[in-house]
């Protein structure tokens, strides 16, 4: 191996130190210089060189150097360091012994010369030993006027630099604007901007971003990352899902500016809240995210416990950073967390009530309907004041007016009530494909049932179909989720049907499998009578009932309203769906360690849920449940989950963490570059109520972030930019890069939230790899413009991801990832400029261009002020212009490539050479790379 | 100056590729060999010399049946549906398909086999292998491959990442990583999917996926349908003059933008486009088959004109590997045999057969068996007794981890012998007087005569020139491994 000198230049060694020494400054600053710093120089050498055999998961009666009092245990008339006579120290002498050294000559890792000096100079110091610095709570430094700047320029300062000069306005603009919504800055915000680009109006715009609903969308991708949410199981069939509401809340949570203790709360433990509501219910999806499998040989507890695997280190990497999955079969080697312990934290999900196989099922129980898209989020966040208010009334006339027995009485009534009274006119509904009609059911239990399968097919079917109603009735439309439907244009008409002939038309679009759809008379008096009280019914049955059209029970001017609520909440609940949420068993099962891991090898005693020892206490009061550990982690003392969190979004914001390994802070882990920045950051962070954008925006605001981002030849040792001393340059990730070009083409959808949306994408890539029985087999496009949607809603199969995600580097979602790599690939240059959405793109584009702008350098200028907030530089414009001109010529030349390239009727040889340079720009580094 | 080094610090975080890899221009197929020794790592190897330079993976997924194919047990015969001995499953546990079955009755195999001449004496090999057979002698048969997980997902997983969770790099990727490329037009890391009447198993992203690794070491797919790498053809309406003006001015765009910002991975970008448009032309060039001449579907079979057929991935295969290509892999589905196996594995076979067979003789005939390694082989093999019902003419069998037999040729292996022993029931490796035993995987201490699939990892790796236990990754503060903390080169497998 080559020495590392040679690699780097000596002048980042001097770098480094000053930065090291100003980031422990303040308290520590006292501390003799000749004494190495125990946290950042002697732990992570004896960490990697020595923790494998003398470390947390050390043979009994091995010696421990992971602790002051292990390290000077007598060994039998000597110690491995001795406090009175530290010359004496077995260490020293074991480190420096030719014949018999340690770490002993065929240990993997051996120490280097200036490791031993390291060490031998810190036990001679008296080898004493401090809490690795990430188990240490943050503490805000002593400067009361510490700001990111500040402390940036300080190491900046000692290292002999100031910060580069600042980003072009347009520069800056783009770049703020990618990182905090993952899209360019609107026109029009751009040129507010730009027209006087001063300290405020870029706080202006930095506000505007901050409130875009787009802001959320984007924020959300990376804690989808984070906790692995896909669309489908994962394992073996990897079929269909039904979580996307999870999805969708999380977006909703960073637009609606949920603090981040809650939102943290909410996910692990909204269903042991206080009379959870819909969105903290939702937020638990986050325990059941974990991937399953239902495959024919599985055996339960093998997967109950792998389930639970999977959950524990998911936490540990979200929240905690740590790695715990070494912990699952041993006491951890590096870190201070014992076998037991891990345990003790699964015993907080190892009585969740899902059944350890996921039986291939979409509704893999517990589910819950919730609202089928943000859209319907908001409209739900209004109905729902309106219906608790109108049931607030109505038990206060129930109440005061001792309604109860008269319900009840006309309840029971309506149980007598035979199905005859409602009918089909026509025997069957009739489907436009005679083959499929020995499918469709006829009524049955007041319901009418169709069941077709769709073999692949793109094409909606209708169904028609008329009901007769002999008094007015609540009609219901509902299907198995399994199938995307729409009934005529408001899926149907949920009525309190008045009576009379209804002709019901309504079509629906399936997927490859069986599809169910339902329309159901419902009577929302049969919870009532059967269980005899008015608060055993449903809210939704609550409504109805007292909007009945048949009775006359409550006031007019009540039932009135309750009927007008029930259209709009049977409308509202039609585009209700299902998602996966936890919820605790009754009584909890038994955790036990488990042997190695094994899920058939438990020892010892059941073990009470617990957390680690290394961290703060589990907080006194707090319940022993999730909830509790929601307490645990976001309590005032902890000391890794705001350090952790505030290092992801700077890493979003920056390219890069503070901490470089976001995924362990442990002690294997890269030190912090500026451990009093992070400390301040997330000190900052809980003491302002856990306010995201409160956390994100002096970021974006700061003069380091505001930088010129060109690399600078003063500093040449420094290509990572640990000193931060230039702006971020990173290639954005897969989505934006998509989203980019469908928003600057003018394609992209607006609408936010509902189901996977899956553009179009080669064929065969699915059934190349699933199993006949998936029903994620068949990959079929979407067909409607929702296939340009922001790719945040792009369907996602955990075994096989879009390709055009998975070229750039998007994770597949089965496990953690809280930092992409940036590949830097041929194919990506293939997909760039062959994929056939970026080709829609371009050809949208240019005909857009043709329409609003005549000259050639105006139509350049706009597709650069679009894609890099700045006209092009005469190099750039040269370059275009003489690729127009080629393809100009040639498709002239050639009028039949001008057709199929534009995929238009008339050949233009025009648009087909727009689409080429369009094409080709957004391909360029100046529109993909933040910058 | 203190002489303690914080940059020490940075560099304990990282292996050396992660390290050199960002401080050097970054080159997409930059490799730690190629990092450590410079242009001529792929003679040199990364940790030793190589036996071979290159390797052919033949993944049978499913599981396909040892006793059928592979493991000659004519003391089951008598035995036929009779409850198998309890001291032979020995606690095995059973998958939940077969766990409620009243009795597991002895399933003989219904094949004759035949014995062949191998550089020993001789093999046994099915009737269903008659192709395969005939290059018993460069064949190193391992009888004893074992593994521990019973279901498809895990056990799939298990062999090709190194663990039965999902996360981990696959082989292939660990190859990439270690080794790089030696073509600068196509990609080093080949995967294809052969078709199959019996597809019947999944086959995940994650069994060629990079893992926690950089994307560049993820297989990239040979297609036999569409585009045969995505997205490779231009759209219609633009040719390849058109895409080289195209990319003659992104190179003006993305110059000007590296002028601004001196990233050195805005240069790599631009190599990068300009190796996808050699692709371009080399992957077609590749898929071209005109050039082959009768004898190699005489060879291959006339399947192998059919796109997609293993046969075809086989030619595919040794036209990849020709072109400098080191690492490809055949993945084949429709092994697992629950209900009709006889039905199944005869079609499985006819598949498969011939391809196997030609490969080997084609590379041999070209001079490239030595320094080429093929593997075949699935993630277990199958149960002793029969799954649902058994006569004498179809049966099932259900999963089984305990031994399977896997097959090397060609790259640095012995070839013609056998290696490992199983019981009279092919349901435990056993001892060479045939007792049964219980290899339990220890890091410390290998089994002699066990091939645990860390072992079979960990022996591919070292064929390659890799020490499998210095191929390491850092990641969440740990150096991973492709065989974790297990596995052992088997160095009877070597010649």
């Amino acid at each position: 191996m080559m020495p590392h000198s040679t690699f780097f230049p000596q002048s980042l060694h001097l770098l480094w130190v000053v930065i090291v020494l100003i980031g422990y400054s303040g308290s520590r600053a006292a501390e003799d210089a000749d004494v190495p710093n125990f946290a950042r120089e002697v732990l992570p050498i004896l960490s990697n060189k020595c923790f494998v055999c003398h470390g947390p998961d050390a043979k009994k009666d091995e010696l421990r150097l992971d602790s002051y009092d292990g390290a000077t245990v007598d060994l039998g008339g000597y110690q491995a360091i001795n406090p009175d006579a530290p010359q004496e120290s077995e260490v020293i002498h074991r480190i420096f012994d030719q014949k018999d050294p340690m770490p002993p000559k065929k240990a993997e890792s051996q120490l280097t010369d200036r490791e031993r000096e390291i060490l031998a100079r810190w036990v001679k110091s008296g080898g004493n030993y401090t809490k690795h610095w990430a188990f240490v709570p943050p503490r805000k430094p002593d400067d009361a006027k510490a700001s990111i700047d500040t402390l940036v320029e300080k190491s900046l300062k000692t290292a002999g630099y100031n910060f580069a000069s600042p980003a072009a306005p347009s520069t800056l603009a783009r770049r703020v604007a990618l990182v905090l919504t993952g899209l360019p800055p609107e026109r029009e915000q751009l040129n507010r901007y730009l027209a006087n680009p001063d300290e405020q109006a870029y706080e202006s715009l930095v506000d505007e971003l901050l409130h875009s609903s787009r802001f959320g969308e984007h924020q959300a991708r990376y804690w989808l990352d984070a906790v692995r949410y896909g669309d489908t199981h994962g394992l073996h069939l990897d079929n269909r899902r039904g979580i996307y509401p999870y999805r969708d809340w999380v977006v909703k949570a960073f637009n609606d500016g949920l603090p981040f203790d809650q939102f943290i709360t909410w996910q692990i433990a909204g269903d042991l809240l206080p009379d959870p509501n819909l969105e903290q219910l939702t937020a638990t999806g986050y325990v059941r995210m974990n991937p399953t499998t239902s495959e024919g040989g599985a055996i339960e507890a093998e997967f109950q416990a792998k389930n639970n695997f999977d959950r524990v280190e998911n936490l540990g990497t979200v929240f905690l950073g740590m790695t715990l999955n070494c912990v699952r079969c041993h006491t951890h080697k590096y870190d201070p967390i014992v076998h037991r312990e891990y345990y003790q934290l699964m015993a907080f999900f190892n009585s969740t009530a899902e059944s350890p196989l996921d039986k291939n099922a979409y509704l893999y129980a517990p589910v819950i309907e919730v609202p089928g898209s943000l859209a319907e989020w908001e409209k739900w966040e209004v109905l729902k004041p309106a219906q608790d208010s109108l049931l607030t009334k109505a038990r206060q006339i129930i109440k005061t007016e001792q309604l109860e027995p008269k319900l009840l009485s006309y309840a029971r009534q309506t149980l007598n009530w035979k199905t005859e009274n409602w009918r089909v006119t026509n025997d069957l509904p009739i489907p436009t494909s005679p083959d499929d009609a020995k499918d469709w059911k006829s009524i049955e239990n007041a319901k009418l049932i169709t069941n077709e399968k769709f073999g692949g097919s793109k094409v909606a079917k209708w169904i028609d179909f008329t009901l007769n109603l002999d008094r007015p009735q609540f009609l219901y439309y509902k299907s198995n989720s399994e199938i995307r439907s729409d009934l005529g244009t408001d899926r149907i008409a949920l009525l309190p049907g008045d009576a009379g002939e209804h002709h019901i038309r309504a079509s629906l679009r399936g997927i490859d499998g069986k599809m169910k759809a339902e329309f159901q008379i419902i009577n929302p008096w049969e919870t009532l009578a059967k269980k005899k009280q008015w608060s055993s019914a449903s809210e939704l049955d609550q409504v109805l009932m007292v909007g009945d059209p048949n009775t006359s029970l409550f006031p007019e001017d009540l039932q009135r309203e309750a009927k007008k609520l029930s259209v709009q909440l049977l409308k509202l609940r039609s585009y209700f769906t299902t998602t996966l949420v936890a919820k605790d068993l009754a009584t909890p099962r038994e955790t036990k360690v488990l042997e190695r891991g094994e899920y058939n090898m438990p020892i010892g005693e059941a073990l009470e849920p617990g957390v680690f020892a290394v961290m703060n206490p589990f907080p006194a009061d707090a319940p022993k449940n999730r909830l509790g550990l929601a307490e645990w982690l976001t309590a005032e003392n902890h000391p890794l989950v705001t350090r952790v969190l505030v290092n992801r979004v700077w890493q979003s914001v920056f390219g890069e963490g503070i901490v470089r390994s976001p995924e362990d802070f442990g002690l294997q882990g890269r030190q912090p570059t500026h451990p009093e920045l992070l400390d301040w950051l997330a000190v900052s962070f809980r003491e302002q109520g856990w306010n995201y954008r409160k956390l994100i925006k002096p970021m974006v605001m700061s003069r380091t972030f505001r930088q010129d981002s060109a690399r600078r030849s003063d500093i040449p040792g420094d290509p990572d930019n640990l000193l931060l001393a230039r702006g971020p340059v990173f290639r954005l990730d897969a989505e934006v890069i998509r989203d980019t070009g469908l928003w600057a083409s003018g394609l992209l959808e607006a609408r936010m939230g509902g189901e996977g949306v899956k553009p179009y994408q080669p064929g065969g890539l699915w059934s190349a790899l699933a199993h006949p029985a998936s029903n994620t087999k068949n990959y079929i496009p979407d067909i409607d413009k929702r296939v340009n949607e922001r790719s945040l809603y792009v369907y996602w199969k955990r075994t096989s991801p879009h390709p055009m995600m998975t070229l750039f580097d998007a994770p597949s979602r089965e496990v953690s990832c809280v930092r992409r790599s940036r590949g830097n690939t041929p194919l990506q240059s293939l997909g760039l400029l062959n994929e056939p959405q970026r080709m829609e793109m371009a050809r949208a584009y240019s005909r857009k261009l043709l329409t609003t702008e005549e000259a050639e350098k105006d139509r350049l200028d706009e597709i650069f002020k679009s894609l890099t907030c700045r006209p092009p530089t005469e190099i750039e414009q040269n370059a275009c212009l003489t690729l127009l001109k080629q393809a100009k010529e040639r498709y002239r030349k050639d009028p039949g490539a001008a057709t199929a390239l534009t995929g238009s009727d008339t050949a233009s040889p025009e648009l087909a050479a727009w689409i080429q340079v369009v094409n080709m720009i957004l391909a360029s580094d100046s529109a993909i790379l933040l910058y | 100056m203190k002489p303690f080094d914080p940059l020490h610090q940075f560099d304990l975080a990282q292996t050396r590729r992660q390290l050199f890899g960002r401080t050097a221009l970054g080159l997409g197929t930059a490799s730690l060999a190629r990092m450590l020794h410079g242009e001529e790592s792929h003679t040199d190897g990364l940790h030793h010399k190589p036996k071979a330079k290159r390797v052919i993976y033949l993944f049978m997924s499913g599981g396909p049946s040892h006793h059928d194919l592979w493991d000659y047990k004519p003391k089951m015969k008598p035995m036929f549906g009779q409850d198998l001995p309890e001291h032979v499953r020995d606690g095995q546990r059973i998958t939940g398909m077969t766990l409620r079955q009243k009795t597991l009755p002895v399933c003989p195999s219904k094949y004759q086999f035949s014995r062949y001449e191998n550089n020993q004496d001789g093999i046994w090999i099915s009737e269903l292998l008659p192709h395969t057979a005939k290059v018993a002698k460069e064949l190193c048969v391992i009888h004893s491959t074992f593994t521990e997980a019973i279901n498809h997902d895990p056990a799939i997983t298990y062999i090709q990442t190194g663990s039965q969770i999902p996360g981990r790099p696959s082989m292939g990727s660990w190859l990439s990583y270690g080794l790089g490329n030696l073509n600068e037009n196509l990609p080093g890391y080949v995967v294809m999917h052969a078709k199959s009447k019996h597809a019947e198993q999944s086959l995940f992203g994650r069994l060629w996926g990079s893992g926690f690794m950089p994307s560049e070491h993820q297989g990239v797919l040979l297609r036999s349908e569409g585009d045969p790498v995505l997205y490779l053809g231009n759209p219609e309406g633009l040719s390849r003059s058109d895409r080289r003006n195209q990319l003659d001015a992104l190179a003006v765009l993305n110059r000007a933008q590296h002028s601004k910002l001196a990233d050195p991975e805005i240069l790599s970008r631009i190599k990068q486009h300009e190796m996808a448009y050699r692709m371009q032309t080399s992957v077609p060039e590749l898929m071209d088959l005109t050039g082959e001449n009768d004898t190699t579907f005489k060879l291959y079979g006339e399947e192998a004109r059919q796109p997609g057929s293993f046969a075809a991935c086989c030619l595919n295969a040794r036209r990849l590997v020709e072109r400098g290509v080191r690492n490809v892999q055949i993945f084949h589905r429709g092994w697992d045999a629950h209900g009709n196996l006889p039905g199944e594995h005869e079609n499985q076979c006819k598949d498969i057969d011939q391809g196997c067979a030609a490969l080997i003789t084609d590379l041999k005939q070209r001079g490239m068996l030595e320094d080429t390694l093929v593997v075949w082989g699935g993630e277990f093999g199958r149960t002793a007794y029969c799954q649902g019902k058994l006569t004498d003419k179809t049966y099932g069998r259900d999963h089984h981890p305990r031994c399977f037999t896997t097959w090397m040729a060609g790259g640095g292996v012995k070839p013609g012998i056998t290696y490992g022993k199983t019981d009279d029931f092919g349901y435990n490796i056993a001892h060479p007087d045939g007792s049964p035993m219980k290899p339990i995987p220890d890091k410390e201490k290998w089994t002699p005569g066990t091939v645990h699939i860390h072992d079979l990892n960990a022996t591919i790796l070292h064929l390659l020139g890799i020490d499998h236990k210095k191929l390491t990754y850092r990641y969440q503060g740990r150096d991973f491994r492709l065989t974790d903390v297990h596995g052992h080169v088997v160095h009877d497998l070597i010649s």
